[in-house]
């Protein structure tokens, strides 16, 4: 059996890192893949420590297999690695002092190590990624269209899709569906066919360190296809420090909803 | 009304000439053009110069847009590498020959345009270079048309002209949120949808020679795929003189292109 815990939007914020991987350690049936959907890093100077946390897993955890975010492609862009030349989507949404202070928050020897992610992973039939299958910054919420979904789905040949843009957790399940096409050319006509569409998911991961005291994450079982959504609240606002943990095992911060 | 479409021009004079007169014939009410009026062929300015000479409403297509950026790295502007390299050369002649004008005409046209219930792109609404073949899977094809929020999508680019008609299309949906235990059920259906492609007047890929284009009649709901026959050995000896690459010539006169059969359709570039 293989459990895959699956987290997004870590955005610098190392205590909230450190509270998602006690959790899983904590899991009573083991984790042994973990996937961190991008947007490790937000324009904050400590997305230097989450960097190297990320590089440097313990023995006792599993390894992180990372894939860009938002904040990534920004960064690469910023350094002249991106696939677009401008920072457009950065200015528009934080001001051009964002720029700078993406810039000076992030180490160059770090840029590397950005540079060398995936833009998404796809594992057995599960693609993995920030956005989606068209952009980084492509957010797939409950509220999307089911017909997007499926293109999302589909662009991949996808079963099951992990995202995180939207920061949102949520399970989006294509249960059926069926649609009739013909095709005329100009040397025949088909007679119009019912395609039926296979299931498919979506699956919004959650967020990790964009609210404060409060983390969500994903946890998945490939075989069973079991989905569990998970919350874990941490830091002073719950009586104790993340470091504590060893102290006080489970108790406290695994609040799940 | 009727309104004629066309697209993939490709600096074909003669094959434009005898669509618009096929059109004339039909007695077509409006035309709208699809993109691709340069590259390949002989006479990129004079093909420009007739579109808007007769006004005729225009998306940009892949072709047209390459000539005003510049050809830039993803090697997706063409279907096959055999197909890159030989394009390289029509868009190293095209960019040496084009007027100025010409040049700044490409670079203002829209890459959709909107009449009622129809919407014209030049490859896809998402991108024009998006080869919407019909082998296509119905839901993604279903997924194009939606986009535009129009019920019927014509598009060109690859050059096979054809009509896919998606009808009585549903999804069932359910949707489960954190905190909210019950999962929402929902269902999604779409009324008629229909994709037409334009095929291309002055670069068929269908099997022969002709010039294709499509007709709609908006009174009966009708599309009627047009195949118009000109003397493409005039264009063909134009290629050859104009220092084109002669296999231009060669699957003009053949309708066919086997170099062009996409690696991988659905790629959609990135840049
Ligand atoms: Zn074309
Ligand atoms: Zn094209």
């Amino acid at each position: 059996m293989t459990n895959w815990a699956i987290l997004s939007g870590i955005e610098g914020n190392l205590a909230a890192y450190e509270a998602v991987l006690a959790d899983i350690k904590r899991q009573r049936q083991p984790i042994e893949e973990l996937y961190i959907l991008g947007d490790a890093i937000a324009a904050i100077p400590e997305s230097t420590n989450v960097i190297q946390r990320i590089r440097s897993p313990r023995p006792d955890e599993p390894v992180p297999q990372v894939c860009q975010g938002w904040w990534e492609e920004q960064l690469l862009i910023l350094h002249g690695l991106g696939r677009t030349g401008e920072p457009t989507e950065l200015i528009e949404r934080y001001g051009i002092e964002m720029v700078k202070t993406l810039w000076d928050a992030i180490p160059r020897e770090m840029v590397e190590w950005v540079r060398s992610l995936d833009f998404g992973l796809f594992e057995l039939d599960c693609l993995l990624i920030h956005g989606s299958s068209v952009d980084v910054g492509d957010e797939l919420t409950p509220d999307t269209p089911a017909i997007q979904m499926l293109d999302r789905l589909m662009r991949m040949d996808a079963n099951m899709l992990f995202c995180g843009r939207s920061g949102l957790t949520f399970q989006y399940e294509i249960q059926q569906g069926s649609v009739t096409s013909s095709i005329t050319t100009l040397d025949q006509v088909t007679t119009p066919q019912a395609i039926l569409v296979k299931p498919r998911q979506v699956i919004g991961v959650g967020n990790i360190g964009r609210i404060p005291g409060q983390a969500t994450y994903t946890l998945y079982n490939p075989y069973t296809n079991h989905i569990e959504f998970r919350t874990v609240r941490y830091g002073s606002g719950k009586g104790f420090q993340p470091l504590k943990d060893k102290l006080f095992p489970p108790l406290n911060n695994r609040l799940m909803t | 009304m009727k309104i004629a479409v066309m697209s993939c021009i490709h600096g074909n004079y003669e094959a434009l000439n005898a669509v618009l007169s096929d059109i004339d014939d039909q007695n077509a009410d409006k035309v709208y053009c699809l993109g691709d009026l340069v590259g390949y062929g002989p006479h990129p300015n004079a093909v420009v110069e007739m579109i808007r000479a007769l006004d005729i409403p225009t998306c940009q297509g892949c072709w047209d847009e390459d000539i005003v950026e510049g050809l830039n790295s993803c090697e997706c502007s063409y279907p096959s590498v055999l197909a890159e390299k030989r394009g390289k050369v029509a868009h190293d002649w095209t960019n040496q020959v084009i007027h100025p004008e010409v040049r700044e005409y490409l670079a203002q046209l829209p890459l959709s345009l909107r009449d009622d219930n129809l919407c014209f792109v030049h490859g896809s609404p998402h991108n024009q270079h998006e080869y919407l073949m019909p082998e296509v899977d119905a839901f993604v094809a279903m997924e194009r048309v939606l986009a535009t929020g129009a019920d019927i999508l014509f598009c060109g680019h690859t050059h096979v002209p054809y009509v896919r008609s998606l009808d009585v299309g549903q999804l069932q949906i359910r949707v489960k949120l954190t905190g909210k235990s019950e999962p929402q059920n929902t269902s999604f259906s779409a009324p008629l949808k229909r994709i037409v492609n334009a095929g291309s007047v002055g670069e068929p890929r269908h099997g022969r020679p002709n010039a294709t284009y499509v007709i709609y009649d908006n009174d009966t709901d009708q599309i009627t795929l047009r195949e118009v026959e000109y003397d493409y050995q005039k264009t063909c000896a134009a290629i050859i003189e104009n220092g084109l690459p002669p296999v231009f010539a060669w699957r003009l006169s053949k309708g066919l292109e086997y170099a062009e059969r996409a690696d991988d359709p659905t790629h959609v570039c990135e840049r």
